[in-house]
């Protein structure tokens, strides 16, 4: 949008446009992860098929509930990351900062419900001893340890908008780009743990 | 050491001199032993050795006796060799910790990283290497003895992994703190892939088949994809950083009188 802008059409530089959120290192850790995860989502699903019947008994045993919850709360702390990369490049960067903490928070109560939710499903006897939950443990394991680089990434990022030399929107987004990413793996593991019958 | 946190090229391009070969004629050297000791490694384990792709776990001890008297030459000539040159591993940790060496965030990490590696070695290598040899060498010994031998062998090879987990961690970290930008920051986050999959690689104790088994898709398959990437990328790496130096690139040590 240059030169042939129209009157009364807002007129963004070229460079605004073609800029890419976070930098090509994030970029390229987002997109490898989805695709080396997606390796795994494949080969869950091939196992499936292989034993549908098992899996589908299986799955009834984990909770939906906490599932939806937690869902729900991943989704809210990708609203929130979101919220922040646009208050820092607004420059309300203690605005940015409250809703960094809040994504954090988020990830904080999501893990302890994880957590809570395996124990529950191990002292009910459902260990790694059925496929079904083998799968189970190792893909939403995965996903934990990403969650847990996520909320470390996002404490370098507060720690950035605390420091009067730093507060790179750069920083901001590369750590939210991650935790988009995080939120948009566990909406695919969501559906085919839980949901998928 | 004069100085770990100069500029990797201490040369100024704009001075109109034809621009110098990059990197001193050691580091060039031992570049080339590190690609040479991977493909060496390679060809033994992979074409020889037979440990790659793995045999089968979930196999009696009779198809394990059969198993090595099949591959009994292979494995012979194979990791013989490998036993010769095993200091190779040696010589490729130490020119990435020379390139660590060279980042700004300091020394430590670079030891860190060649003490773990070094030490990995011994089960993630060595022993695989012994055990298997063993087993060949030694034919005549009861099966469920052969049958130990090649699950010892298999599971140090793939499923011992913290130390490797430690040095790929030390790698990124110093990757992600360096500010002379000797590495790029995405193969910081290709070392972190490689943290998971070592992690993920631990269920390969718990089963004898499926995905999650020593050959499994996710345990071994998906983790030696990525590690054949990361050694690709690391390859390339090297050999730009190296070639980034020049005569005027600081010494990492200080002069002899």
């Amino acid at each position: 949008m240059t030169g042939t802008a129209t009157r009364g059409t807002p007129r963004r530089s070229p460079d605004r446009d073609r800029r890419l959120p976070g930098d090509i290192d994030m970029w390229v850790m987002v997109l490898g992860d989805l695709f080396f995860f997606g390796c795994y989502f494949v080969t869950y699903m091939v196992f499936r098929a292989l034993s549908v019947e098992e899996f589908s008994a299986a799955q009834r045993h984990l909770n939906i509930g906490i599932g939806v919850t937690n869902t729900v709360i991943l989704l809210t702390s990708s609203v929130f990351a979101a919220l922040g990369v646009i208050a820092v490049r607004e420059g309300a960067l203690k605005k940015a900062e409250r809703l960094l903490l809040a994504t954090g928070a988020c990830g904080v109560l999501f893990t302890l419900l994880k957590v809570h939710e395996w124990h529950s499903e191990i002292t009910q006897g459902y260990t790694i001893q059925d496929e079904f939950f083998s799968f189970y443990y190792v893909l939403t394991g995965v996903h934990l340890a990403h969650l847990v680089l996520g909320l470390l990434i996002l404490g370098i990022a507060v720690r950035e908008l605390r420091d009067p030399r730093g507060r790179r929107p750069g920083i901001i987004e590369q750590s939210v780009l991650f935790w988009h990413m995080i939120d948009l793996l566990w909406v695919v593991i969501f559906a085919i743990l839980y949901l998928m019958r | 050491m004069t100085s770990a946190t100069s500029t990797l090229t201490g040369s100024d391009p704009a001075d109109g001199e034809r621009p110098e070969r990059g990197g001193s004629r050691d580091v060039r050297l031992v570049y080339w032993l590190f690609a040479a000791f991977y493909t060496a490694m390679s060809v033994g384990v992979c074409l020889l050795g037979r440990a790659t792709p793995p045999p089968r776990p979930d196999v009696t001890d009779l198809q394990v006796a059969l198993w090595f008297d099949k591959h009994q030459l292979g494995i012979q000539v194979g990791f013989v060799f490998l036993l010769v040159i095993a200091g190779g591993a040696a010589v490729s940790n130490g020119i990435i910790g020379y390139f660590m060496k060279r980042m700004s965030s300091g020394k430590v990490l670079a030891y860190a990283y060649i003490a773990a590696m070094g030490v990995g070695a011994i089960p993630g290598f060595h022993l695989l290497l012994i055990c298997w040899l063993t087993a060949t060498f030694r034919p005549d010994r009861d099966e469920r003895v052969l049958h130990l031998l090649y699950d010892l062998g298999m599971l140090s090879y793939n499923g011992s992994l913290g130390c490797f987990t430690a040095a790929y961690a030390v790698l990124a970290i110093a990757i992600l703190y360096d500010r002379n930008r000797v590495f790029p920051k995405w193969f910081a986050y290709i070392s972190i892939w490689q943290i998971v999959t070592e992690v993920v690689a631990t269920q390969m104790w718990l089963f004898h088949s499926g995905a999650l088994a020593w050959n499994g898709m996710i345990t071994f398959y998906i983790a030696v994809v990525i590690f054949g990437l990361w050694v690709v990328c690391l390859l390339h790496l090297m050999r730009r950083a190296a070639g980034a130096e020049t005569s005027r690139t600081p010494a990492l040590y200080a002069r002899e009188a």
